[in-house]
């Protein structure tokens, strides 16, 4: 397991106290998990997502992450409809591990409501988040 | 422990891994090593044990499967019984007859014998699981799972009678060191005396050697100097080793096969990756797939004395009442699923038939990643006869104890609190294992072959 300061939190995404991020990308939102999220889950061997079209709110669960040992649910950082999931990750599920903020999203959004995403916590705030965790 | 919390603290956990390190928990000598090589450490048994490395728990199952991986096992208890009444003590409390063994002594074997078994109580469940190690006359060691040599020894001593004999917990003086996968010989080679002579002959469940340089029987050593006893056993279903050497050398043992092992593809592996390798092998996690319940109609009919026919047992020992009990029983049998989605046995999973009835509990559910399903057939990603292009996508796959036994590759559903999954009932699961291979093979030759496996 990673030390804090060896884990990659970029600041051009938001994040959610339940370590998903949220980032903008025109009017649409892409959300993954952090990497401190996916260094506790360890390998992820299948990733469960909604369907297109499907409406959640803020909070609300959207899918499960399945790790060697353990499942996790991931929750909405932001209300809103999925327009598109990751569909690279029914065959390479270990994209959420390796490139977390990258090729390892998850689902786009469009948000239901602006002030969400301006609600989440910038990378220094999650960080002093996970510290005091520690 | 450190950045113990989930996502969320909403995440689901089996065998209790991501809970918070308590600060009592025991260290094996190795522990320094785990953590400054960055595992993810997780409470087990009452020691802190490395769950994966940060190769990932995926990466060390699928090396053990096609290459070699290594494990600190030192957490395991480990019993010396010795006295001219140990023999009849086991007879007389473990499940399997070791009377051939007498048969064969007529004075110090050259190379010993091993059996995997359980001792049970008067009522037929299962204290633990052990493997019985003979190492001379009226000598053996007797290994068990973490945290259980107190009561395994407890439970030796109050079935004592009439035998002499004397115990002593060895636990903490032991370092132990599974090196397990089709590589293990050619990695291990590297590192013995005269590895010829150590290695060859040496079938299935035998060993040589001793870990107590002292000890008559030690006459195999390392290139460190360090007294090994070479056991030719482990637990995931693939060709390998146990190790035993004193727990002062263990440190240097770990550093010297890695290093040794690095052209062999080798990695350290963590419990987690056992335990999918375990559970692919259909082999039993002690408390869990077995325990306080008649040790009876399970996949693991070789651990029980049975005659030729298999009407009867070979010998009288405690909780032989289970042969009774064979129509009243439960039955455990294995599974695999269609993709790698687990139930969490701590919900507690159920197992639901077609019509949507209690047929009973799961014991195990774990991912195999390193198999995949292919029509009706699963593949291993070393099967010889994959098809073009196979990529082993994993399945879930464990134990489930049904109240009457359900038909080969019947399909059921497991339940929890989340989900359902589908899976079949089965008799083996991951295909195409190496435990078996001859020694020969796995010495001089690389990339062997299924067809070269002995059946």
């Amino acid at each position: 397991m990673k030390e804090i300061h060896e884990l990659h939190f970029p600041d051009t995404v938001r994040y959610a106290h339940d370590h998903e991020w949220a980032r903008q990308e025109n009017d649409i939102i892409v959300v993954g998990i952090s990497d401190y999220a996916q260094d506790q889950l360890g390998d992820i061997t299948f990733v469960e997502l909604p369907q297109e079209g499907d409406f959640f709110e803020k909070g609300e669960e959207f899918g499960t992450l399945e790790s060697v040992k353990a499942v996790s649910e991931v929750f909405m950082p932001v209300a809103g409809e999925i327009v598109a999931i990751n569909g690279e990750l029914g065959e390479s599920p270990g994209l959420v591990n390796e490139d977390p903020y990258g090729a390892g999203w998850l689902i786009k959004v469009r948000p239901t409501n602006a002030t969400d995403l301006e609600n989440l916590m910038s990378a220094n705030e999650y960080e002093d988040m996970l510290r005091g965790l520690e | 422990m450190r950045g113990s919390v989930g996502l969320g603290q909403k995440i689901g956990c089996e065998g209790g891994v991501l809970m918070d390190l308590g600060s009592d928990n025991l260290k094996t000598p190795l522990h320094g090593w785990h953590t400054s090589h960055g595992a993810t450490m997780a409470p087990f048994r009452g020691w802190e044990m490395p769950l994966w490395y940060p190769s990932g728990a995926v990466a060390e199952h699928l090396a053990v499967i096609e290459g070699c991986g290594m494990f600190d096992t030192s957490h395991m208890s480990v019993i010396s019984l010795i006295g001219p009444g140990s023999f009849d003590l086991l007879q007389s409390c473990f499940t399997r007859d070791l009377d051939s063994w007498r048969q064969r002594n007529s004075g110090p074997p050259r190379s010993g014998r091993a059996a995997f078994g359980a001792f049970l109580n008067d009522l037929g469940h299962v204290i633990d699981d052990a493997v019985v190690f003979f190492l001379a006359l009226d000598t053996y060691l007797v290994v068990v799972n973490a945290g259980k040599g107190e009561e395994v020894c407890s439970h030796l001593a109050a079935c004592k009678g009439s035998h002499v004999f004397e115990l002593d917990d060895l636990t903490g003086k032991i370092g132990k060191i599974d090196l397990q996968g089709p590589n293990s010989a050619r990695v291990l080679a590297k590192v013995l005396h005269e590895p010829e002579r150590a290695l060859l002959p040496m079938s299935y469940f035998s060993f040589k050697g001793h870990f107590d340089e002292d000890s008559p029987l030690a006459d195999v050593f390392l290139k460190n100097g360090a007294a090994v006893l070479v056991s030719r056993t482990g637990y995931t279903g693939e060709f390998g080793f146990e190790l035993f050497v004193r727990s002062a050398m263990l440190g240097d043992t770990w550093e010297l096969i890695l290093a040794a092992g690095k052209e062999f593809g080798l990695i350290p592996c963590g419990l987690a990756a056992r335990d999918s390798l375990r559970a692919g092998a259909v082999l039993p996690l002690s408390g869990q797939d077995i325990g306080s319940w008649p040790f009876i109609n399970h996949p693991w009919p070789h651990a029980l004395p049975f005659n030729e026919d298999g009407t009867g047992f070979t010998k009288d020992f405690l909780g032989d009442v289970v042969l009774g009990k064979r129509n009243s029983a439960e039955h455990t049998q294995a599974f695999a699923g269609y993709d790698p989605r687990k139930v969490s046995v701590h919900d507690p999973a159920v197992v639901l038939g077609p019509d949507g009835t209690d047929l009973g509990i799961v014991l195990t559910c774990v991912a195999d990643m390193a198999i995949g399903r292919v029509g009706n057939r699963i593949y291993s990603v070393v099967s010889p006869d994959k098809p073009d292009g196979f990529k082993a996508k994993g399945l879930s796959c464990g134990f489930v104890r049904v109240r009457h036994r359900l038909p080969l590759g019947q399909v059921v559903e497991l339940k929890d609190k989340r989900r359902k999954i589908r899976v079949e009932i089965v008799e083996d699961i991951r295909p195409d294992r190496t435990a078996l291979r001859p020694m020969s093979l796995m010495i001089e030759r690389r990339g062997v072959g299924s067809d070269e496996r002995d059946s």
